[in-house]
């Protein structure tokens, strides 16, 4: 049988979905429902998001920021001759 | 190929190395440990753009077509990595899951339902040094697995199926460990902050 209250680690397993992908209906009415109830999954929603950004932010970060760039022109003499 | 496309193709990557070898070497080198690997990394990635010049149809940016071949050469060093390089703090895989699985009770309710202060600065945690170091520290924690899951995820920007096909998933498995990754890094941060 299924219940219609989720446990704290579904709630947060499905607001890890949630982020990507649509709910099935279900899941979305037994996910509000646990969020009314829960504020500790509540406050989970969005630290998750937080986490998120600041993953981004980490990973790509000066991906394009031209003031960071280090010039090594051995590294480019190098793969010409190799070309 | 005759001989006038060679040349062509030859000057055409000539040119993109001087134009884009440092800014990829920059990136490479914010990934990697070592100066070593980032020119390896870099100089991998212009080989692999010469061989497959051809399949290049202008319709990217060369530079953004260049950081996608680098960035997936960064994924297969951290895939190749075996245990012998495996950084010190990295967590096995199955204590990783025994710490996430221990954060809730038998029910699967959380053991403690108190809210971390530190998330109370919500608006002005990104910009605070001490968050983001503490995530990067707790980056390192992650089992290799669960490392490559959210490199795929956030730094290339993959899709789940695309990640699950990669990195030989299911996608049962895959939703398990992006969970399991997320609530680790959340315990992980939580700790560092007042330990």
């Amino acid at each position: 049988m299924n219940k219609i209250m989720l446990s704290c680690k579904k709630s947060t397993e499905l607001i890890e979905q949630s982020q990507e992908k649509k709910l099935s209906f279900k899941n979305r009415v037994q996910l509000s429902l646990h969020l009314m109830a829960c504020n500790t999954c509540k406050a989970y929603a969005q630290q998750s998001k937080t986490i998120n950004m600041a993953i981004i932010q980490f990973l790509q970060k000066d991906k394009t920021d031209d003031k960071n760039t280090i010039k090594n022109d051995d590294l480019k003499e190098k793969i010409i001759s190799k070309l | 190929m005759n001989v006038e496309s060679q040349d062509l193709k030859q000057n055409a990557i000539k040119d993109w190395v001087h134009l884009y070898s440092d800014g990829l070497y920059s990136w490479a080198l914010t990934k990697v440990s070592s100066v070593e690997m980032a020119e390896d990394l870099v100089q991998e990635t212009f080989m692999a753009a010469f061989a497959t010049f051809d399949k290049f149809e202008n319709k990217s940016k060369p530079k953004t077509w260049l950081f996608s071949i680098l960035n997936h050469k960064i994924i297969d060093h951290y895939r190749k990595k075996n245990n012998a390089h495996q950084s010190l703090d990295q967590l096995t895989e199955l204590k990783a899951t025994q710490y996430t699985d221990s954060l809730f009770d038998k029910n699967g309710n959380w053991n403690s339902m108190e809210i971390n202060s530190l998330w109370a600065s919500e608006p002005h945690l990104l910009d605070d040094p001490i968050f983001n170091n503490a995530l990067k520290l707790c980056m390192a924690n992650l089992p290799e697995k669960w490392s490559n899951a959210i490199h795929a995820k956030y730094l290339l920007e993959k899709k789940p199926d695309e990640i699950c096909h990669e990195l030989e998933l299911s996608t049962t498995n895959y939703w398990q460990i992006l969970h399991r990754a997320k609530l680790l890094l959340k315990k992980c941060i939580e700790n560092r902050w007042n330990p």
